[in-house]
């Protein structure tokens, strides 16, 4: 509410010893306040607490936190402990957010307008951050639109507020979480947030950023009046129930007022909307067994990735489902309605690619290791033939290339495997077959 | 061509109704200009909130008593449009026909049959000089005027304190007392941020930190340590 600390104002780090001066005010929020501060000569931000929340438990919290060292750089982690010399309480140094990282708030709002493309990819390394941290016997504890932040160019996140992380069932105090974040059995009284609590909470947040509506706002949400605190304990957390439940049909969303549930749900593949079904009906009637967890959702995330299909007739991205290939249905776009012509693509294993211009193979797709670091194959046209595609080679290893008819060919780096039907590339560890 | 389908997340209109005692005590001491800068050192912050806020269409309204109440804002405007304009103060303080013509304004119609829990501030520096239990029970009879958010500002030492913390109806919360002008400021601001996001998307849920019993979330209101000096008290 108030500024705590004052503009030119000189803080100290417990931490190293540092003078760190307050530059300038950059927002409040539920648990205090954050400042752009010179640290050192370099630009940090400084959360400060506002008096209720500077208890000993979150100081022992960020004492732990400081001296471990954050899972991936993507998290904003707390660095060093500050204390004032005219003011009780203390706040911690962090990584300032660079400004090109937008919130999920900017999304909600449509004041962004990323691609599928880079919103798949911001979904990815959100559960691949989570899994990380969680690894570590961390729970975050408190996801929510609030504290994440995306590239809408390229889809790399940041994880803010990272001061409620603590290691797993080891505290019961403090945060509890955003209300529609938080898992039922939290909301019901009957759980504190946990690694547990986090699988739900991230799955409603990859929901609201892929299908910007809630997964449970549907008629139930839509016959409440007043939408408050007892209204809000009953939708999310004692009868919760998923908008699009296949064994419940009560709580479908609402034309008029579900719109973008209604909008999304069907553009996305079954894969997809499989995964969320399993978040939100096994995951919410069996908390401890049922969640989705976050390798799942990095998998379904990296699939999808992979089955974007542009339209032929107006560009826009669409996706390849495999279910409606099988039924002999066509894809339609989504957005001019018109057939979307399916590109070539590569089975590899169990995964479809789609092979469009430009697209690019990594390391993850022959070894399943997530590894995303550097292409070993990307699409490319025929130098003096544009209507001949081929797949060039840009790893370091020979593959080698099986035609149709049988015959071999060696394909080194540099060089480019024609895709046709019936084709076979293997790229050593996995192989992979094209088709149309 | 949008790249993806689909529009805003949907969202709920939330009614903020402030009410302002413009009684003739009002000028004493500069409470009516204390009044004024304050709500207006409150708009750019609640528009910042508002704007940081997914799940709400704030719409602010003014009304003002003294000798009889009117409507000094009438038409729900979106936050994002809301301007200031000062009250003067002169008369007596017709509390309770205040509340009955917020009363009027929260029947269906003219309230919509979905919305967020409206947010009334009432904020006065002293006694009713009418039926205020008339006009509060007009209040309480509307299905809005129950669920809403119920905040009061006491300005100065001589406001009743009972007649405010029965238009809160509840125990729990407290007429916020404003004894300068500086803590007027702060709790207005506090009321047009805070409170408006507890009413319609409510932050980080903690064990401590907020006024349990009701029916939403509120957080606990800022603390203000100024020294209560002779000149400073009005």
């Amino acid at each position: 509410m108030q500024q705590l600390l004052k503009t030119g104002q000189i803080v100290k780090s417990v931490t190293s010893g540092q003078n760190i001066k307050i530059e300038s005010y950059l927002g409040g929020g539920g648990q205090g306040e954050v400042y752009k501060v010179d640290f050192n000569g370099g630009k940090k931000a400084l959360k400060w607490y506002y008096q209720g929340s500077a208890t000993d438990v979150q100081r022992k919290i960020l004492d732990t936190l400081i001296k471990n060292n954050a899972p991936n750089a993507k998290f904003l982690w707390p660095q060093e402990l500050v204390e004032s010399p005219d003011n009780s309480g203390f706040g911690y140094i962090m990584t300032l957010r660079e400004s090109k990282y937008k919130s999920i708030i900017d999304l909600m709002k449509r004041r962004i307008d990323p691609s599928f493309e880079h919103l798949i990819t911001a979904c990815y390394h959100l559960a691949d951050s989570f899994f990380q941290l969680h690894s570590k016997g961390y729970s975050y504890r408190d996801i929510s639109f609030g504290n994440v932040f995306f590239d809408p160019a390229s889809g790399d996140v940041l994880i803010c507020d990272n001061d409620n992380v603590a290691y797993d069932n080891q505290t019961k105090a403090g945060i509890l979480g955003t209300p529609s974040f938080m898992a039922p059995e939290i909301v019901r009284g009957e759980a504190f947030p946990s690694v547990n609590t986090d699988r739900y909470s991230l799955a409603v947040l990859l929901f609201y950023m892929l299908m910007i509506s809630h997964p449970l706002d549907g008629k139930k949400e839509s016959s409440i009046r007043c939408l408050d605190l007892p209204a809000r304990n009953k939708l999310y957390g004692t009868e919760p129930l998923f908008i699009y439940d296949p064994d419940d049909d009560s709580n479908r969303p609402v034309r008029g007022y579900h719109d973008n549930a209604i909008e999304y749900w069907g553009i996305y593949p079954q894969s997809v909307r499989d995964l969320f079904t399993k978040a939100f009906t096994e995951g919410i009637k069996d908390p401890m067994h049922g969640r989705v967890v976050e390798s799942q959702w990095k998998q379904v995330m990296i699939g999808l990735r992979d089955s974007l299909i542009y339209c032929g007739n107006c560009g826009a991205e669409n996706f390849y489902d495999q279910v409606l290939l099988k039924n002999g249905q066509t894809h339609n776009c989504w957005s001019c309605k018109k057939t979307v012509q399916l590109p070539f693509r590569i089975k590899i294993d169990k995964s479809v690619i789609m092979l469009n211009s430009g697209k690019q193979l990594y390391p993850h797709h022959i070894k399943s290791d997530y590894d995303f670091s550097q292409p070993i194959a990307q699409m490319t046209q025929h130098p003096s033939n544009p209507n001949l595609w081929g797949l060039k080679n840009v790893s370091s290893v020979n593959w080698i290339l099986t035609k149709a008819d049988g015959t071999k060919a060696e394909v080194e780096p540099g060089k480019s495997a024609s895709i046709a039907v019936g084709n076979k590339i293997n790229f050593g560890p996995k192989e992979g077959e094209i088709s149309f | 061509m949008a790249v993806r389908p689909g529009g805003e997340l949907a969202a709920r209109p939330l009614h903020f109704i402030l009410i302002a005692d413009c009684s003739g005590s009002m000028s004493d001491n500069g409470k009516i200009q204390a009044l004024n800068n304050a709500i207006r050192e409150a708009i750019p912050h609640m528009q910042t909130s508002s704007d940081d806020n997914p799940n709400a269409q704030v719409f602010v309204r003014a009304i003002k008593f003294s000798s009889g109440a009117s409507w000094h804002i009438e038409k729900p405007t979106p936050v994002e449009d809301f301007k200031w304009f000062d009250l003067q103060a002169s008369g007596v303080t017709d509390m309770g026909k205040a509340l009955k013509m917020v009363a009027d304004e929260l029947k269906m119609p003219p309230m919509t049959d979905r919305a967020l829990p409206p947010v009334l501030v009432l904020m006065s520096d002293g006694q009713p000089t009418d039926s205020f239990e008339d006009g509060l029970a007009e209040l309480m009879a509307q299905g809005w005027g129950k669920k809403a958010v119920r905040i009061a500002i006491a300005i100065g030492d001589d406001c009743d304190l009972d007649v405010l913390q029965k238009f809160i109806g509840h125990n729990e919360m407290k007429p916020l007392q404003a004894n300068n002008a500086e803590a007027l400021v702060n709790y207005i601001r506090w009321v047009s941020t805070a409170v408006l996001k507890s009413a319609s998307s409510p932050a980080s849920q903690s064990q401590e930190n907020q006024v349990s019993g009701l029916n939403i979330p509120i957080p606990v209101a800022p603390v203000n340590n100024v020294p209560n000096s002779a000149d400073d008290v009005w």
